[in-house]
């Protein structure tokens, strides 16, 4: 069978049954191996003989976990025998000690994703280097396999490394514990990316499905199918047209695609989340949302706390803060704070760690040029958006404008809609030159004769996939506007009369069987968030 | 001194009932930058350090909370 | 849990779960064609025009891919034979598709021959596909979904009527030439092509099928330098011998069926042209007559229709004479 997708039938029909199956039917005591072997199984089936690179992670961090433990068991004696006045120069030493230790491990790991990962890109780079230089040598390109999910367990290996040496979770000394909270099938392939504390013990524990849990799961998987099936898969052959010969397009279409294309994105990868946390729900496990409707932004700073959460505070944890947070910067904060101000003192430090953090972020997303400006695009927008607040709430007050009316307020959601439309077309874009070309067409070309002429609905999106595509769109709306009420659509629906209940089910069912795009004639898009 | 600590929170970022307000972080009150701010302050106010493992959202959330860390901080000391 | 709360969520599984079967196949009913034509929303008209002929009329099936529908036409044996036969070839064909079209073919007809062109039985398909397959042969929506943009109301009305006839009868008329070398590609071999079990156990059932519905089942390769080669020839051989089956090599008969490689073939030895497949036809058309004795149809006047067909092919076919 190819597993290789939480959409396909493998995965649906076959394999999640089966687990679950035999999950059900074994002792409680060993159904975390059920849960291990059949993750082992699903990388299995992707990735093949990678999966080795996995255990050489597992085994590295269980190692450090003891090694650190064992440095803290020391610690503790030594304190318990010193007089009082030596106590803060040992601390500091084994703090040192632990510091390499762990910091020593988490680069190996980071390393391991370098090397699978980014080699092809870095050698390439060297190599226009060297020819530009006028040298003649060049290195050998080699193209590297690289395991499923790699990006997204390596960063829970380092927090789980990270976490233990902070002492904010002990020491895990059994390995397969921790080989399931790294492997965990549903998060494997587009994360969440898990904290150990987070989902470690719940898996381990093996408790029995509940009926609940699985109606509700299962509620969850089909909406995730709709997202995915009806939106971003009919979305598909448009988007793919326009971005592959993005020169034979006007400004209008450009702008269309990308908008559109911000949509396939969300919709491809929250679509597999509601299928990763219905999946996780089953079992009873509460894996970490990723997305807090991200479209009723008001700036990109908060966007970013709303789209693909637990990347943002993986970044925020490890990276962001630790690096604010050393001695230099640390003073740089305190000593620009009296000359500058509140406002404009922890901008400096904080510009420089941000630039670190999104320079990471562009670069997690994939090895390419565009990613690491599409980065830097985010981190400009965020750091202006700091620079000029205090400016600009000064200007609302001059002109009495209120910052919390709802026209300024819906003012500042559509333009952060558009600055993140504008970002992911070169996240999208065939490289960062096409990427430019396209918005530069797209903003001194833009003309609207493609929607005038119709011509629009003749690039493989014709009027009818674009009102079914608008009504799948209307329902996401409402469901998301209910949460933001701080309704849950869900809680809502439990809790009315079982005809209703089953009408919508039905409904949702039947929508994705008519309205998907699947069968003869269309090409599913790959997952988008698999690959980096 | 917890009088001297929400002297130095208003200072970050006035306009906020630092009494009650018990979601600095979670309601957004609070951002990134006026956490480092803060850190920075509080440090040199108390002669502290505070290290990176301590910056969650459950110390931050409240003036109790970040209260219940200085004294923490310094009984290690 | 207790044993009645047990009960309760089980019955209630069950009866959702039969709701949503009967959703599905009421909606099927809904999303099916209507008619055997392309405007209607049906799939390879050509394959399925045979939907359209009349009750236990053709007498001989041949399924497979484009190798199938490129080199037999029915025409052809039908004009010298007076042989009724069809073509239910598609594009890419997989054996699950051939299976399909065999099922419904004997829904209303009851061939005395059933052919199998080889070249299908080497195009590998996952598990998935055929599973889907068999989901889509229970509900057709799965199949027909995308036929949401054409609907009308006479779809709703339900009711099925195959008017559509091929005047061809499944064969795809392509006079095209690209010639080739096309020497040796048939050199001696020890070895055999391996055949996918999956796909052994379907040709299997095929041939199990037809025994049960008292049909002849053959194995037939035809003539394509790019796709043939004595290592597929031994596999063939070796699943024909298994199954009991007939298995004829057209690939290995250039004494009876001389194709010139350099005239006969519109995609250097892929497919055979219209020349090539007369070469074909003509020699399959008597090799039936011949072995299964099939009754010549020409005079009756229950199949006046082939006659009529007949005419309109040759003029399709033979732009300058009005004779074969």
């Amino acid at each position: 069978m190819t597993l290789n997708s939480y959409y396909s039938i493998a995965y649906l029909a076959v394999f999640l049954p089966v687990v679950i199956a035999a999950y059900t039917a074994v002792p409680k005591k060993v159904r975390w191996a059920v849960l291990l072997a059949a993750s082992g199984f699903f990388f299995w089936c992707i990735s093949g003989k990678l999966l080795i690179w996995l255990i050489v992670s597992v085994i590295s961090i269980h190692y450090a976990g003891i090694w650190l433990s064992l440095l803290k068991e020391e610690r503790g004696r030594c304190l318990a025998e010193a007089p009082k006045g030596e106590k803060r120069a040992i601390r500091q030493r084994f703090q040192k000690k632990m510091l390499a230790v762990a910091s020593g491990m988490a680069l190996f790991n980071i390393g391991l994703l370098t090397a699978l990962k980014y080699t092809p890109f870095f050698a390439g780079n060297i190599n226009s280097l060297l020819s530009g230089l006028g040298i003649e040598k060049t290195l050998p390109v080699p193209a590297l396999a690289v395991p499923i999910g790699i990006s997204f367990y390596t960063l829970q290996a380092v927090s789980y490394v990270m976490d233990v040496y902070r002492e904010k979770i002990p020491a895990e000394r059994n390995l397969f514990r921790l080989a399931l909270y790294m492997s965990f099938f549903p998060q494997l392939m587009e994360g969440p990316i898990c904290r150990y504390a987070q989902t470690a013990h719940v898996l381990w524990a093996g408790e029995r499905i509940r009926f609940a849990n699985l109606v509700s799961g299962a509620q969850r998987i089909i909406f995730g199918m709709m997202k995915k099936l009806v939106i971003a898969d009919r979305l598909n052959p448009f988007i793919k047209n326009v971005f592959s010969d993005y020169m034979s397009y006007d400004g209008g279409v450009t702008a269309l695609a990308a908008v559109l294309y911000t949509c396939q994105l969300y919709m491809d990868f929250s679509g597999t989340m509601d299928i990763v946390i219905g999946t996780g729900e089953i079992f009873g496990v509460r894996l970490p949302e990723n997305f807090r409707q991200p479209f009723f932004s008001r700036t990109i700073s908060e966007f970013w706390q709303r789209w693909h959460i637990t990347l943002g505070t993986w970044f925020k944890d490890y990276v962001f803060f630790p690096l604010s947070m050393t001695k230099p910067m640390k003073n740089m904060t305190a000593r620009a704070r009296k000359r500058i101000g509140s406002h404009y003192g922890p901008l400096i430090a904080g510009a420089v760690s941000l630039g670190a953090v999104w320079l990471l972020n562009g670069l997690w997303h994939g090895a390419g040029w565009h990613y690491i400006f599409f980065g830097l695009y985010h981190f400009t927008w965020i750091l202006a958006g700091s620079l000029i607040q205090p400016v600009s709430e000064k200007l609302c007050r001059r002109l009495h404008i209120r910052r919390t009316g709802c026209a300024w307020q819906a003012m500042q959601i559509v333009r952060t809609a558009v600055l993140v439309c504008v970002g992911e077309l070169f996240f999208r874009a065939e490289g960062l030159r096409a990427g430019l070309k396209m918005f530069w067409n797209m903003v001194c070309n833009f003309r609207l004769d493609a929607l005038a002429d119709g011509t629009l609905f003749q690039m493989g999106f014709d009027r009818k996939d674009a009102l079914i595509v608008g009504a799948a769109l209307i329902f996401i709306f409402v469901n998301s506007v209910l949460k933001e009420r701080r309704v849950c659509p869900r809680q809502w629906l439990a809790a009315r009369s079982l005809a209703v209940r089953w009408a919508l089910c039905y409904g949702l069912i039947l929508f994705v069987v008519i309205f998907g795009a699947y069968g003869v004639g269309y090409v599913p898009l790959d997952p988008i968030y698999a690959n980096f | 001194m917890m009088e001297k600590l929400i002297k130095i929170l208003e200072e970050i970022q006035p306009g906020i009932d630092y009494h009650t307000c018990e979601h600095l972080i979670d309601d957004h009150y609070l951002n990134s930058l006026a956490i480092l701010a803060l850190v920075a302050e509080l440090e040199e106010a108390y002669d502290i350090v505070i290290p990176a493992v301590e910056i969650v959202p459950d110390n931050f959330n409240c003036a109790q909370q970040m209260y219940a860390l200085i004294t923490k901080l310094l009984e290690e000391e | 849990m207790n044993i009645k709360n047990i009960l309760k969520k089980t019955a209630a599984s069950i009866a959702f779960l039969t709701g949503l079967a009967v959703l599905l196949a009421l909606v099927s009913a809904f999303f099916l064609p209507k008619n055997n034509m392309k405007a209607f929303g049906m799939e390879e008209p050509s394959a399925n025009g045979i939907l359209g002929e009349r009750a236990d009329s053709i007498d001989v099936l041949v399924l497979g891919d484009s190798e199938s529908y490129s080199s037999i036409s029915p025409m052809q044996m039908w004009g010298q034979q007076g042989i009724t036969s069809y073509v239910c070839g598609t594009p890419g064909q997989f054996l699950y598709e051939s299976e399909n079209y065999l099922h419904q073919a004997f829904e209303n007809q009851t061939p005395k021959v059933v052919i199998l062109e080889t070249n299908a039985i080497y195009r590998n398909f996952t598990p998935e596909a055929a599973v889907m397959n068999r989901v889509e042969n229970l509900f057709s929506i799965f199949r027909y979904h995308d036929r949401w943009k054409s609907l009308n109301f006479g779809d709703l009305s339900g009711s099925v009527n195959y008017t559509w006839m091929d005047d061809f009868k499944g064969y795809r008329y392509n006079d095209a030439v690209d010639g080739t070398d096309g020497k040796g590609y048939m050199a001696f071999s020890e070895k055999s092509a391996v055949i996918r079990e999956r796909n052994w156990q379907y040709v299997a059932d095929m041939a199990q099928f037809c025994q049960d519905y008292g049909a002849e089942f053959l194995l037939v390769s035809t003539p394509s330098t790019v796709n043939w080669n004595y290592e597929r020839h031994n596999g063939i051989a070796e699943l024909a011998g298994a199954c009991g089956v007939r298995y004829i090599d057209m690939n290995l008969m250039s004494d009876v069926i001389p194709i010139n490689w350099a005239a006969d073939t519109r995609d250097k030895g892929d497919h055979l042209n219209h020349a090539g497949a007369v070469k074909v036809s003509a020699w399959l058309g008597a090799y039936l007559k011949e072995n299964y004795r099939l009754e010549d149809h020409r005079n009756n006047p229950d199949y006046e229709k082939w006659n009529e067909s007949l005419k309109r092919y040759q003029k399709a076919v033979n732009p300058g004479s009005s004779a074969l």
